[in-house]
């Protein structure tokens, strides 16, 4: 007994593609994905996708940097071992601003990297969709539209049905 | 039919901008002319202001539409003709810059605004301009003929590059013509250099030279990043005006506005980063000849904190931090009057950077003695009516030119690219 992970279905084009993209998005299904070897203006609307969670990561890393950096200079300058320096003060806003600046920088691009691979939810060594030889042509010329068999909405008769109104072909349930 | 009203509502929109301008203009002139009797110089500073305000954001839009064209950038075709029809005003601006080229060739005392112009002139705690040896060493380059030569020079090259980089957008408007493109692509290669050089040397001549003893090689680069942050907030704000009442209605898209407001972002750092790194490199070398500069925007003879450090607090963090991370967020670079909110709010600010760069002054101390004044911040009804005036000019120069051509360059072509641009 195999477990079933989802159904494929490929489109002949992109605005049929585009559009099935849509109709799926207004069914109401949740947990599906779009594939295709080029990118398409206006998929992520057309499936319903909400903006990307990174910005939070990599502002997060920024402020973490920025602090960081000001702490550090605090600590080894007018903590640890004070210097005096040019007759400026330990500890003063001003001189350790570089340091604040690329640590925020270093930092918020940790974030942007660590946050892009928490959010895609990678690194990933398997994915079932590859059992399937149909959809290993996405990276020709296929275009794929798969509906995961963990959506609430999922019944494989009648998710087969709505791919085939909606104008899919080649349907094909895909095991995990 | 849509388009005739258009434009009656633009023609008539430029002859209130030319009535309030000349009302703003008579007043102003007239705090000119009381500055000119008594030698009291803050109503004519008021007049270098509010020149520098206007002056800054055709400077900024001439250096965007020469780098569009250099970079061969597509979308901000239609975006590019009305920075185009902005650009009208330089000759305008020539002329509303006289009345301080008159005061070094017409004034008794030619150093009324710019102290280094008459040897005479007191410097507080040291002798007079004539005495100073700093002056001695300038000299060859701050004297009042090659001043004079530098005024006529920087205006000619931003008319000129104004100029023909207008007429040739305009005539492909007719003929279609694909060498137009090819002929301002190649004057942007070469005008970029000219308009940088000439960009500095006005910096420097109109405002860092107010005080002569001071010297930063940031400076150009300061007034770069004000021209383009001010542009770019003026680009905003006329195209959302022109897409809600006027001929860029359903024209201009959210991916145009995002990214003018993404430049904003850029150039907001820029300017922090730039501003910082002057007062970083002072800071450091903490040379008296240089410090000067900062402590009188921060304390006075005695030590106490003035008024300008207020106004520094306020750059940093209004000028900085408050753009800074309101257009960090996507929101506001979309929605449309959070976009022309932090607009007008760096337009602001950046109208109090430029007093902060030209109103602080190292004035002569009653007593004559070691010390010194400082002149503080204040705001007069001429700042207004100055700000107001020449705005008005500017702005009816644009109208002006905005009967003259298409409201988009129709036969440019690119014109496609920008109109179906998408983010």
């Amino acid at each position: 007994m195999t477990e079933k992970y989802g159904i494929i279905a490929s489109f002949p084009d992109t605005p049929s593609f585009f559009h099935a993209a849509e109709k799926v998005r207004d069914a109401g299904y949740k947990n599906w994905d779009t594939y295709s070897s080029f990118p398409v203006h206006g998929m992520p609307e057309a499936q319903g996708q909400a903006r990307s969670k990174v910005p939070i990561f990599t502002f997060l890393g920024g402020i973490t940097g920025f602090t960081v950096g000001l702490l550090m200079v605090w600590w080894m300058n007018a903590y640890d071992y004070p210097l005096i320096v040019r007759g400026q003060p330990f500890f003063s806003p001003v001189f350790p601003f570089p340091i604040m600046y690329e640590l925020t920088i270093l930092l918020a691009a940790f974030g942007t990297l660590g946050g892009m691979f928490i959010t895609n939810l990678l690194p990933q060594h398997y994915n079932p969709l590859f059992n399937s030889d149909q959809f290993l042509e996405v990276s020709g010329d296929r275009l794929v539209i798969a509906i995961e068999a963990r959506d609430a909405q999922y019944d494989v008769d009648a998710t087969r049905q709505f791919l085939e109104e909606i104008g899919g072909t080649d349907i094909e349930e895909v095991t995990a | 039919m849509s388009s005739d009203t258009t434009n009656s509502r633009g023609k008539q929109v430029g002859l209130i901008a030319l009535a309030v301008g000349i009302v703003g203009i008579v007043i102003a002139l007239f705090g000119f002319k009381q500055g000119w009797d008594t030698g009291e110089v803050r109503p004519i500073m008021s007049w270098l202001v509010a020149l520098g305000f206007w002056l800054s954001i055709a400077i900024g839009m001439l250096f965007l539409v020469q780098i569009w064209y250099v970079f061969h950038a597509r979308w901000p075709t239609i975006i590019r003709r009305q920075c185009e029809h902005f650009m009208a005003a330089f000759p305008y601006l020539l002329v509303l810059f006289l009345p301080l080229l008159a005061i070094p060739f017409l004034h008794e005392n030619p150093g009324l605004l710019w102290k280094w112009m008459d040897g005479h002139n007191e410097l507080p705690g040291h002798g007079t301009v004539a005495e100073d040896p700093l002056y001695a060493w300038k000299s060859p380059f701050l004297n009042i003929p090659f001043f004079g030569i530098r005024a006529i020079g920087i205006f000619a090259v931003f008319i000129g590059v104004a100029t023909l980089l207008r007429k040739w957008s305009f005539d492909t408007d007719t003929t279609g013509d694909i060498n137009n493109t090819h002929k301002a692509r190649r004057l942007s290669s070469l005008g970029l250099f000219l308009t940088a050089i000439a960009m500095t040397l006005g910096s420097i001549d109109w405002f860092k030279s107010l005080e002569y003893h001071w010297f930063s090689t940031m400076y150009g680069v300061w007034f770069f990043s004000a021209c383009i942050r001010a542009a770019l907030a003026s680009i905003i704000i006329l195209t959302v005006i022109l897409a809600c009442k006027g001929y860029l209605k359903g024209i201009l898209k959210q991916a145009h506005r995002y990214d003018i407001a993404c430049m904003m972002l850029a150039f907001t750092v820029f300017w922090a980063y730039i501003s910082f790194s002057q007062y970083f490199l002072i800071y450091s070398a903490n040379i008296p000849e240089e410090t000067f500069w900062y402590n009188i925007r921060e304390k006075n003879f005695d030590g106490a904190l003035n008024s300008w450090w207020w106004v520094s607090m306020g750059l940093i963090f209004g000028h900085f931090l408050t753009p800074f991370l309101l257009l960090l967020w996507y929101k506001t670079k979309i929605v449309v009057w959070r976009t022309v909110g932090v607009s007008f709010w760096i337009l602001g600010f950046h109208l109090l950077d430029l007093y902060w760069n030209i109103i602080p002054g190292k004035l002569v101390a009653p007593d004559h003695g070691a010390g010194y004044l400082v002149r503080q911040f204040s705001v007069s009804i001429y700042d207004l009516a100055a700000l107001v005036g020449i705005g008005g000019i500017c702005i009816f120069a644009m109208c002006r030119s905005m009967k003259k051509a298409e409201p988009i360059p129709i036969r440019d072509p690119n014109i496609l690219k920008s109109i179906n641009y998408t983010e």
